[in-house]
């Protein structure tokens, strides 16, 4: 407070104005001249003419006063408000050094919450917010997947998006003559770069003449593979490297920050199209296609227009009728959009869960705050009756909240810094745009916007109802049963409102952790354990005969088969789990033969060798497995899954059916019948699949294939058996993904541990939030009422009557939060959805055992105040009275 | 009269001290303070009283001399100005040094014209 008394404060308050005041002073001086010039006996006129010319030059002293006083008050106010200021922070620093208990529960409450929120919203901001790194990006959409073929016919006919790119991601091995790895690239229509308006940042990009076929030997480097292999040297441009065994040239290496589309992209080379290979062009789909929209046209309208023209691409398909269905589903998206993916929803959720904590951290505060400024009581009466009015406590108040919210803040910031350093490591790999993730100018706004909310949200009841007496009544007797008993009351929904929060977190969160079990317990038909597995990634160009990829694998495979330790070793063109298995449109003698006609769609489609099944430990059902004799220039045999059976000939036997591809090729006679398995993940629910021999596979399969082996001990001791064998018999070929099948699927399930893993520590967080928060107002109460609790055992209540009347007041405001908290769960689980695996929304078991467990915890928390209140001294308790 | 007429040079120091000299009896309003230095100076030195003002502005700021609103002798609302401890203090030192100035300066002028 400054030194002006108050009642100056006042006069100054109510003064007209700074000008006002100068002219009472100056007029009050003429006035007092004028006058004793009139009592020295001059005339009126005589009178005022003497004073005027005393006086001088009045409206110059009058202007230089008001001026002078009008800067005067400014800096008078401003001085004040510091004062002030200044002075709530002292005394609200003074009153928490006295109460160290409170204020260390307190900061390390809203640290915990504050820092967990930051780290959490940093990884919103960087993977949700944060605008991709090309020129106006929200122009850009995606349509696809779909065929070069699709490609090149909607490139011709969208109006809205006359710009459309296509891009490809695969795995190719890369050569530089020094090591052969398998790398992550993509293949990138010429006009992809300049649409995105994004350049290299040394050397050139492609020219419209590399997307020619059979020009295209030319590369782009990512940053990162620049450093790693040419250590950041200009000399790359222009240097050979090997791509699938060609000779590729490097024009270009790109910046640091293009991560198209992935961060995992490593080099990127031009898409084209062999005017020769109708079949190719229009037979596999899987490209991405991604497009700017036509200046003024919105995503709506390319919508709708993509929707209209993709089911009118049916006619133009050379190879088949895609049926009627075809281009139903098609539609295009925003690029933010469909690279944010399901990623966006699991990270808002994450964000809601660390909020609702902190809230719940907030009220624990409220709540301390509260009792705390009951026992204040006196110091704020005492205040009021100095003179302090209400809003000057309240500020106060206020001031000793951000005090509070401050220090857990920075503390919150120092935490998040470390979480962040620990999410950016555990991330999944799914999560795009994990290494942009940073403490940056956004995030730290957020952390400030919530630290000012939750001093608010807990700083502004209590200190309302604090005050609300103080100014009222001095005589403190009579204030402190009021407050006592208008706390009570405040707390005690406070104390509902924290369980209702925590109740509909920690069901939310066991729904997540009985889905993740569920889905933990999902047999995958195979035997995953003592199966370890690894891709070989032949270079094309040096396997482009078919008898050497067999003299390869034939190679591989005996070598490893005959290694000490190995049972049985196979090789599978796509590993079950660690990639998307496809599969294909099928034609059944009999039922669906005509391949321009729409036929059933079999969900993944895999060639196998002889012993594939007896290492993978899939038992055959009905008839046998392949055998050496299922070569090439025998019948074509086939097996399938069992609902591939069930599905096509549910009252016959399929042994001896036939299937076939949907382009004109010979029928596949079917010889056995396997159970289904878990193919693309374990949520996997399309389970038909089709097994053919690898040794009868068709002209349009490529190379590369897994190697799978199972052991009699610890696969992972086979790994480096597996790399050394393929690297004696031809080092151009990468190996890579070495992994027990076990790996692959905890790999696999790698999102959804963490996303469990972070909802349910947030539960537990806010489990224990509201244990602590009833424990903290019941032992408040207890100590409020020691009187009354002396005069109940002072007339003879036994000392469990009194434990019973603590216990069931603290569960009477559990049950209130938990059905609140049951009511609120019930809607917002809904939105969890697809995050849950045979796991119900509202799922009966989750929804009876957490309320119950809350009930068990407000009880428990209630049990140790209670006993406190049973052994009350009934002569002491009275004494004090 | 002819200090009337330049104000600025000599006064402006001496303004303030008057002032000050004059706030020792106690509070009092501007007009109060014009009042005694006519009365004490016997006229002598009258002082054009608007630049009474600013000088008291002057004062205020440098904290020597406070200010507040209160009611006049006849019951008017006027501002009243009071010396603080450092005014009294300042006043002390400038009146020693002014006192030691004007002695000189007297022995000067009273001093025999020299030979010559």
């Amino acid at each position: 407070m400054s030194d002006t008394p108050l009642w100056r404060r006042y006069l100054r308050l109510t003064s007209r104005d700074v000008a006002a005041d100068v002219d009472d002073e100056l007029t009050f001086h003429v006035e007092m001249r004028v006058e004793r010039n009139l009592a020295l006996g001059m005339d009126p006129d005589s009178a005022r003419r003497e004073a005027a010319r005393r006086f001088g030059d009045l409206s110059a002293v009058r202007g230089a006063l008001v001026e002078h006083d009008a800067h005067r008050k400014r800096a008078d106010d401003r001085r004040e408000l510091f004062a002030d200021l200044g002075q709530d922070v002292r005394f609200g620093l003074r009153s928490l050094r006295r109460a160290p208990g409170f204020a260390v529960a307190a900061v390390l409450t809203l640290a915990l919450g504050i820092g967990a929120n930051t780290a959490i919203f940093s990884v919103v901001e960087a993977v949700v917010l944060r605008p991709l790194p090309y020129v106006r990006p929200s122009e850009l959409v995606t349509l696809g997947p779909g065929s070069g073929g699709e490609y090149l016919a909607l490139r011709e006919r969208l109006r809205t998006i006359p710009q459309l790119a296509l891009y490809s991601t695969q795995t190719h091995p890369f050569d530089d003559g020094v090591t052969a790895q398998r790398l992550e690239g993509a293949a990138i229509t010429t006009n992809l770069l300049p649409m995105l308006a994004v350049s290299p940042v040394l050397g050139r990009g492609f020219t419209e003449e590399e997307g020619r076929f059979g020009n295209s030997a030319v590369l782009l480097l990512s940053h990162a593979l620049w450093q790693r292999q040419f250590g950041g040297s200009r000399d790359a441009i222009g240097a050979h490297v090997m791509v699938e065994g060609v000779a590729h040239t490097i024009v270009g290496v790109m910046g640091e920050d293009f991560k198209f589309p992935s961060a995992a992209t490593e080099y990127w080379q031009p898409y084209t199209f062999n005017p020769d290979n109708v079949g190719y062009t229009w037979g596999v789909g899987g490209k991405q296609f991604i497009g700017r929209l036509a200046p003024g046209a919105t995503l709506a309208q390319a919508q709708g227009e993509v929707r209209e023209l993709w089911p009118a691409l049916r006619t133009l398909n050379p190879l088949w009728d895609p049926g009627p269905e075809y281009g139903r589903d098609a539609t295009a998206d925003l690029l933010s959009a469909d690279q944010i993916g399901t990623t966006g929803r699991v990270a808002w959720l994450l964000l809601g869960c660390v909020l609702l904590v902190l809230v719940i951290g907030c009220v624990n505060v409220a709540n301390l705050m509260l009792a705390r400024a009951t026992t204040r009581a006196r110091e704020f009466s005492l205040r009021a009756a100095l003179g302090g009015g209400r809003g000057r406590l309240i500020r106060q108040l206020v001031t000793e909240s951000l005090l509070l919210s401050l220090l857990g803040s920075l503390l919150g910031v120092a935490l998040a810094a470390a979480a962040i350093r620990w999410l950016i490591a555990v991330l999944p790999a799914s999560v795009p745009r994990t290494h942009e993730i940073a403490l940056n100018g956004t995030v730290l706004a957020f952390t400030a916007i919530i630290a000012i909310g939750s001093g608010l949200l807990f700083g502004i009841a209590p200190a309302l109802r604090a005050t609300r007496h103080a100014g009222a009544s001095a005589s403190h007797g009579g204030l402190r049963a009021t407050a006592g008993v208008t706390h009570h009351r405040l707390s005690g929904m406070l104390v509902v409102c924290e369980m209702t929060l925590a109740v509909m977190l920690v069901i939310g969160a066991s729904l997540l952790v009985r889905s993740f079990q569920a889905l933990r317990a999902v047999e995958p038909g195979f035997e995953a354990s003592h199966v370890i597995a690894a891709r070989l990634t032949p270079p094309a160009a040096e396997y482009q005969d078919p008898a050497r990829v067999k003299a390869l694998y034939s190679t591989v495979l005996e070598r490893l088969g005959a290694t000490p330790g190995v049972r049985a070793v196979a090789a599978v063109d796509k590993l079950p789990i660690a990639q998307p298995v496809y599969g294909l449109a099928a034609r059944i003698e009999g039922q669906f033969e005509d391949a321009t006609r729409s036929l059933p769609v079999i969900w993944h489609s895999q060639q196998v060798t002889t012993s594939y099944f007896a290492t993978m430990g899939i038992p055959i059902v009905r008839g046998r497995a392949f055998t050496d004799a299922d070569r090439e220039d025998q019948a074509p045999v086939a097996i399938v899954s069992e609902s591939v059976a069930r599905q096509f000939w549910p009252d016959e036997n399929a042994l001896g059916k036939r299937i076939g591809y949907p382009w004109q090729s010979p029928w596949l006679t079917i010889v056995g019948v396997v159970p289904d398995t878990k193919q693309d993940s374990l949520r996997d629910t399309l389970a038909s699949s089709l097994y053919v021999p690898w040794q009868q596979r068709t002209r349009m399969s490529g190379s590369e294939m897994w190697v799978v082996a199972r052991t009699s001990l610890d696969a992972r001791a086979v790994a480096t058996t597996i790399r050394a064998i393929v690297r004696e018999t031809d080092r151009a070929v990468p190996v890579s993904d070495v992994r027990t099948m076990d790996a692959v699927i905890g790999h696999s399930l790698g999102g959804t541990r963490f996303t469990t893993l972070l909802v349910g520590a947030f539960a537990l967080a806010a489990l224990a939030l509201g244990a602590i928060g009833i424990y903290g107002v019941m032992s408040y109460l207890v100590s409020q009422r020691t009187q009354e609790m002396g005069v109940r055992l002072a007339l003879g209540a036994p000392p469990r009557a009194v434990i019973r009347l603590v216990v069931s007041r603290a569960m009477g405001l559990a049950a209130v939060g938990t059905l609140a908290g049951i009511a609120a769960a019930v809607v917002v689980t809904r939105s969890l959805g697809s995050l849950l695996y045979e796991v119900s929304a509202t799922d009966p078991l989750t929804f009876a055992i957490v309320p119950l467990l809350f009930l068990l915890v407000a009880a428990l928390a209630s049990y140790g105040p209670a006993r406190r209140a049973a052994r009350v001294d009934p002569v002491q308790a009275l004494h004090t009275a | 009269m002819a200090l009337r007429q330049q104000p600025g040079d000599l006064l402006q120091g001496t303004l303030g001290i008057l002032i000050l000299k004059s706030l020792l009896l106690g509070r009092a309003h501007g007009y109060a303070v014009a009042r005694w230095i006519e009365d004490t100076t016997a006229d002598v030195l009258t002082i054009e009283e608007g630049s009474l003002y600013p000088a008291l502005r002057r004062l205020e700021d440098r904290g020597l001399v406070s200010s507040e609103w209160g009611l006049s002798e006849n019951n008017r609302r006027a501002r009243f100005y009071s010396i603080t401890a450092p005014g009294r203090k300042h006043l002390r030192n400038e009146a020693a040094v002014w006192l030691r100035y004007s002695q000189a300066v007297t022995r000067v002028l009273r001093a025999e014209p020299a030979l010559g």
